[in-house]
């Protein structure tokens, strides 16, 4: 009976976003008050029956309901709980609910908490959120139903894929999809304002938020990702340019140029048509992202779904969303009005060329993606294009931004002041010096890259640094003076350095990984000594166990440092029989920001096995630096400045919560 | 009926959601406006101006754009803010009121009814477990046993019970693992030599192979007498092309058997077919007859013979899927493994067209031991 | 110095269009040194594949083939016309086995030996690589249970 209350749950959403979308559309071209108010409650109750219908996909997985096909095809009785919860989104049906789900809420939070917004644009954002809504509903319903049934019930279930048999999943989709979906009241607000035929700056102010919100979740999704294929695949990489983890960097990047252009957009009413288009094409390459992952066009490690009927199907949701929303755009964009005037060098100049950059890297990106499928589909020739390519064209473009990135925030607005803006980053690029010559001290011989780029990334640091120092003027003024400025600095601000800083901290973390790790492949007979960058491994033998659902045989591997024992390795490899397939579970071992990272291959007979085992230097700085900027990016929300605009009964502040 | 209920509730919250909005007559709403915004921004160039963070003339110039921007806004927030609430807009109500009571349950019965299964009961896992035996499954039960014995591999009498089983399913592989493991564990006996060797022989689809035949000779070893192993030992030397000897142990095995045992006919039957002649590649009664008069070289080189004709015959034409696989048959029984495995490949180029032969083909194949 | 509006605007636009030239010129020149062909064993043989390029070879591991001595082994990749001898050193995937579908990328030493650097498999019994599949379907050698899922007992009410 669950599942049935489930299914009819999403069919009853479905035709409520069908209202959702007509009324309060209607009501703001007819003037109506209540029409146009429908809006709200009505999002609210679509959250509501697609949360049920989720809960009760939920419920079935838990209670392990084999007369639910995808129950039956993705779960099984054994597995640990926690897993039974996680393979909900760990297959195609429930991951398109889950995805369903976070666009309804999102619905619902801009019901919620839209306050500051004019009633008409927020009926119109909610109305054209209800159209993505109703076309996601109809391809969930359509040709993706969790809630198919199976009579007689089987057994058993037939398990999940057990590379998806992890934490890591369990977080991974849910904050990649709060992003990608998140992206989606970006794309409401630009059309909205489009079909009211009226953006300014407040606009800019309002959508800010939204795009920040959604902008955090996709950091920390991709940076997830990235740490679970870092761990769970036994490859020691941490990002392989795979189209799918590509289908969500390139909505990150035109993200985080919306950001950028936002903020011109809100303090100079400069970059209006940019913005919008930006917004627009965000979420588009969110949709195209979908696209491709679900679709199943793509061959990857991602590839749980190949069928042809949806991948139509959302081509079709594809076409018509970014085709209608550039269509519209085209038609009303000339209308707009110029903005403020700038010079080249100036904020605004200096965030144009973030943009610039920001935008052309994410179309190389785009073309590396897609250029296989387009080649192979003209010529029928297969390719694959891989790291090499994207190496070539990402990092040559990400650098002069890079090194940009400390002025932009010392630049004034309309126009600045580049010598000035040089002469006050001087400390932060004598850091940057130095510790680039340490580092090619420290490793003669090695790359000759390595400290270049070290030093690019303490510059971005130290640059970060120097925009707080200055604002604060800490060392010009005397410290109660300075302290005080420092305190009073907006959040935003604090936010802005930190998000920066830390992209230096992930740079530093991939240098080091690219350019430093040290790799051992071998066969180790037990018993047997391996040296890698001052540790000694030695390896104690194999063991077998019986997991839940799963038999694992797992090697023993003291680590020492200098004679002293300083952790234990344990990596495995777990047969699962139910789907008669098998992973390897690297171990990690953790010393400050590296780590010993040894994955099992195949043991032999007489005891020995295949390991390889790394020592990957500074490689936590990678996430550490993703977490950072996420950081950034909750202190910049936190702001006030992000939320004012509403009237304010005392009251009703405290509901104005980090959204 | 309780899930009637429980939709019909459902149906009755969604209406709702639309006719309580509605019936809201131009109630006060929170709204904000631009002009909030802008007398923010105000604000905020005065608290930087204040804080030192910008200089005088760089505020001024601000203050005067965001007032231009404050004007303009004011200027058209009368025409965008609000609507007003016209009596001749109830119409408009009456319309949306009248979707939601009527479009949306019959739009959401509809759907529903073509979708989902109202009349299935659910079935979670634990509610299953209570079921009594008699009604389970065999695939049930056996599921049951396997997931015991994935969690308890050691438990041999498991592996002993399940495995019969496997074998009436056609499992044979499943089978075979399951005779290795009661071996294994249950120590070994030779009736459990036996059926291990059965099972071999059943998952190469009734081939007496080496390693079934090792099995069998274990279990003859350890009892002479035993039935299951001397009939396969019977049946080995007849598919080695030894037809007398396979004549001569079944002979001696209807002998010691009981009037009434159960394998008189198979045995009977079996050594019919030897005595008429039938020997392994399946050949013409012809040349059954005279392989009998050769002497073991020459009846060697017979067979062989026959092979190659049936080699050239499907070469001309290898529409058939099933003589292919009586060639590879062949060719394993020979010891000639590269050669099966050659004639697999061949065969399957043969038939390629036609996917319903691939997968006779493929599944044959398999039975042999070729992977496809 | 005060530019006009127009000056600024052709500033932005020139730089615009600088990036993006160098941006295409990137892509170009990547594209004609890092993209990787993929072929099939039979494709090799009959469009004369050049030894030295970076090429990937996919197929069915053929049964019988691997021969492990630590981390060398060497196995041969098959579309069930023509072999492709493979050598590798290092860890196979999990998931490599005998008759399983397996990419292999590296370059090519003659028409039919090849030395591998990486080694696809596949990530479940139900996955099989596009290019292997495509390859093997031309070949007449596909089996339709390796696209997917068996859908067997699937029954509404």
């Amino acid at each position: 009976m669950i599942a049935e209350i489930g299914h009819y749950a999403l069919v009853l959403a479905l035709l409520l976003a069908f209202i959702q979308g007509v009324l309060p559309i209607a009501g703001v071209r007819l003037r109506d008050n209540a029409l146009a108010g429908t809006g709200e409650p009505l999002a609210i109750a679509q959250f509501c029956f697609v949360a049920l219908s989720f809960a009760a996909l939920t419920a079935c997985y838990v209670t392990s309901d084999f007369s639910v096909f995808n129950v039956f095809q993705n779960s099984h009785s054994a597995m640990p709980l926690l897993y039974k919860f996680t393979s909900v989104w760990g297959n195609h049906e429930g991951s398109m609910l889950l995805w369903v789900l976070i666009l309804a809420f999102f619905g619902a939070l801009v019901a919620l908490f839209g306050g500051n917004l004019p009633a008409a644009l927020r009926a119109s954002v909610l109305g054209v959120q209800a159209w993505i809504a109703i076309s996601f509903l109809l391809f969930v319903l359509l040709t993706s139903n969790p809630f198919v049934r199976l009579a007689p019930a089987p057994f058993e279930g037939r398990d999940l894929n057990p590379l998806l048999q992890d934490i890591g999943l369990a977080l991974h989709p849910p904050f990649l999809y709060l992003g990608y979906v998140g992206f989606s009241i970006a794309f409401a607000f630009a059309v909205a304002a489009l079909i009211e035929g009226r953006i300014d700056a407040a606009w800019a102010r309002w959508v800010r938020p939204w795009t920040l919100a959604a902008w955090i979740f996709l950091t920390l999704g991709i940076a997830l990702g990235s740490y679970w294929a870092y761990y769970e695949l036994g490859w020691g990489g941490w990002w392989f340019w795979d189209p799918v983890e590509n289908a969500s960097f390139l909505p990150w990047l035109s993200g985080t140029a919306l950001l950028h252009s936002a903020v011109v957009m809100e303090k100079r009413e400069a970059l209006k048509v940019w913005t919008i288009l930006l917004a627009i094409l965000t979420f588009s390459l969110s949709l195209v992202g979908t696209f491709l992952v679900r679709s199943g066009v793509l061959t990857s490690v991602h590839a749980f779904a190949t069928d042809p009927a949806r991948g139509v199907f959302i081509l079709t949701i594809l076409i018509v969303f970014i085709g209608g929303a550039l269509a519209l755009y085209a038609w009303r964009a000339p209308l707009l009005r110029q903005g403020g005037v700038f010079a080249p060098i100036s904020r605004e100049g200096a965030l144009v060329f973030n943009n610039l950059f920001l935008t052309v890297a994410c179309a190389t990106v785009f073309i590396g993606t897609l250029y296989p499928l387009a080649l192979e589909a003209l010529t029928g020739d297969k390719i694959s294009v891989g790291a090499p390519f994207f190496n070539a064209t990402f990092i040559p473009l990400a650098l002069p931004l890079l090194f940009a990135m400390p002025f932009g925030p010392l630049l004034a607005w309309k126009r600045g002041d580049l010598y000035g803006a040089a002469q006050r980053l001087i400390a932060a690029f004598a850091i940057a010096i130095l510790v680039g010559a340490a580092t090619a001290a420290l490793t003669k011989g090695g790359a000759i890259l390595a400290p270049f780029a070290i030093g690019l990334a303490v510059f971005v640091m130290a640059g970060a640094l120097t925009d707080v120092v200055e604002r604060a003027q800490l060392f010009r003024q005397p410290w109660p003076v300075a302290w005080r400025r420092l305190v009073g600095l907006p959040r935003s601000a604090f936010g802005t350095a930190l998000a920066h800083f830390a992209l230096g901290v992930t740079l530093i973390g991939i240098v080091c990984e690219s350019y430093f790790t040290a790799e051992r492949i071998s066969t180790i007979r037990p018993g047997d000594t391996v040296a890698i960058s001052g540790y000694e491994i030695s390896f104690d033998g194999l063991v077998a166990r019986q997991g839940p659902n799963y038999r694992e045989v797992s090697g023993k591997l003291i680590v020492r440092r200098n004679g002293d024992v300083v952790g234990m390795l344990t990596p495995g490899k777990r047969t699962f029989p139910a789907r008669g397939n098998s992973t390897s579970e690297a171990a990690l071992l953790t010393r400050g920001f590296s780590q010993i990272y040894v994955s099992l291959g195949d043991p032999n007979p007489d005891g020995s096995a295949a390991m390889r085992i790394y020592h990957k230097p500074m490689v936590l700085l990678i996430w550490l630096g993703a977490l950072l900027m996420a950081g950034g990016g909750l202190l910049s929300l936190s702001d006030r400045r992000l939320r004012v605009g509403a009237p304010k009964p005392a009251k009703k502040t405290a509901l104005q919560p980090a959204q | 009926m309780t899930l009637w209920l429980v939709l019909f509730l459902m149906t009755a919250a969604a209406i709702f959601a639309v006719l309580w909005p509605l019936s809201r007559h131009g109630a006060v709403r929170r709204s904000g406006s631009d002009i909030a915004v802008y007398r923010d921004q105000l604000a905020e160039i005065e608290r930087d101006l204040a804080a030192g963070l910008i200089g005088a003339a760089e505020a001024e110039a601000a203050r005067v754009e965001v007032s231009r921007r404050l004007l303009a806004a004011a200027g058209t927030s009368g025409v965008h803010a609000q609507g007003v609430d016209r009596p001749r807009a109830l119409w408009h109500r009456r319309v949306a009121a009248l979707a939601a009571l009527v479009l949306m349950p019959a739009g959401a019965a509809v759907l529903y009814l073509m979708l989902g299964s109202p009349f299935l009961a659910g079935a979670p896992f634990a509610g299953r477990q209570d079921v009594p035996f008699e009604q389970r499954s065999i695939e049930s039960m056996v599921a049951q046993v396997e997931s015991h014995l994935e969690k308890n591999p050691q438990d041999g009498r498991g592996w002993e019970v399940l495995a019969p089983v496997y074998m009436r399913l056609g499992r044979f592989e499943d089978a075979v693992k399951a005779r290795r493991n009661a071996v294994r564990l249950l120590g070994a006996t030779p009736a459990r030599e036996a059926d291990l060797g059965e099972a071999l022989a059943a998952a190469a689809n009734g081939i007496v192979t080496a390693e079934a035949k090792a099995a069998f000779d274990r279990a003859l070893a350890g009892d002479r007498d035993n039935v299951k192993a001397q009939y396969f030992a019977g049946l080995a030397a007849e598919q080695d092309g030894r037809a007398a000897d396979a004549a001569r142990i079944w002979r001696t095995l209807l002998q010691t058997a009981p009037v009434n045992a159960g394998y008189r006919t198979l045995i009977e039957d079996s050594l019919a077919r030897v005595d008429s002649g039938a020997a392994a590649p399946n050949p013409g009664a012809d040349d059954i007859a005279a392989a009998e008069s050769l002497s073991p070289k020459q009846r060697a080189e017979f067979v062989r013979g026959m092979v190659e004709r049936l080699a050239a015959r499907l070469k001309s034409d290898g529409s058939d899927a099933e003589a292919w696989l009586r060639l590879v048959r062949a060719y394993l029984v020979l010891g000639e493994a590269e050669q099966a495995r050659s004639a697999a490949r061949d065969a399957r180029n043969a038939v390629a067209g036609d996917a319903e032969k691939i997968k006779r083909l493929d599944d044959g194949l398999r039975r042999l031991g070729i992977e496809g | 110095m005060a530019m006009t509006r127009k000056q600024r605007r052709l500033i932005l636009i020139g730089t615009g269009l600088g990036v993006l030239a160098i941006a295409a010129l990137l892509v170009l020149t990547a594209l004609k040194d890092s993209i990787v062909f993929f072929n099939s064993p039979t494709d090799i043989v009959e469009k004369h594949v050049k030894p030295g390029s970076r090429i990937r070879v996919g197929g069915l591991v053929q049964p019988g083939s691997i021969v492990r001595n630590n981390l060398d082994a060497r196995f041969e990749i098959t579309d069930g016309k023509t072999e492709i001898k493979v050598s590798y050193h290092g860890i196979l995937p999990d998931l490599f086995r005998e008759g399983q579908g397996v990419v292999a990328e590296g370059v090519l030493t003659d028409s039919r030996n090849f030395v591998a650097d990486t080694v696809l498999a596949k990530h479940d019994e139900n996955y099989m690589p596009k290019e292997v599949a495509d390859a093997l379907k031309k070949q007449g050698h596909w089996k339709d249970d390796y696209g997917k899922a068996p859908r067997e007992g699937e029954a509404r009410k």
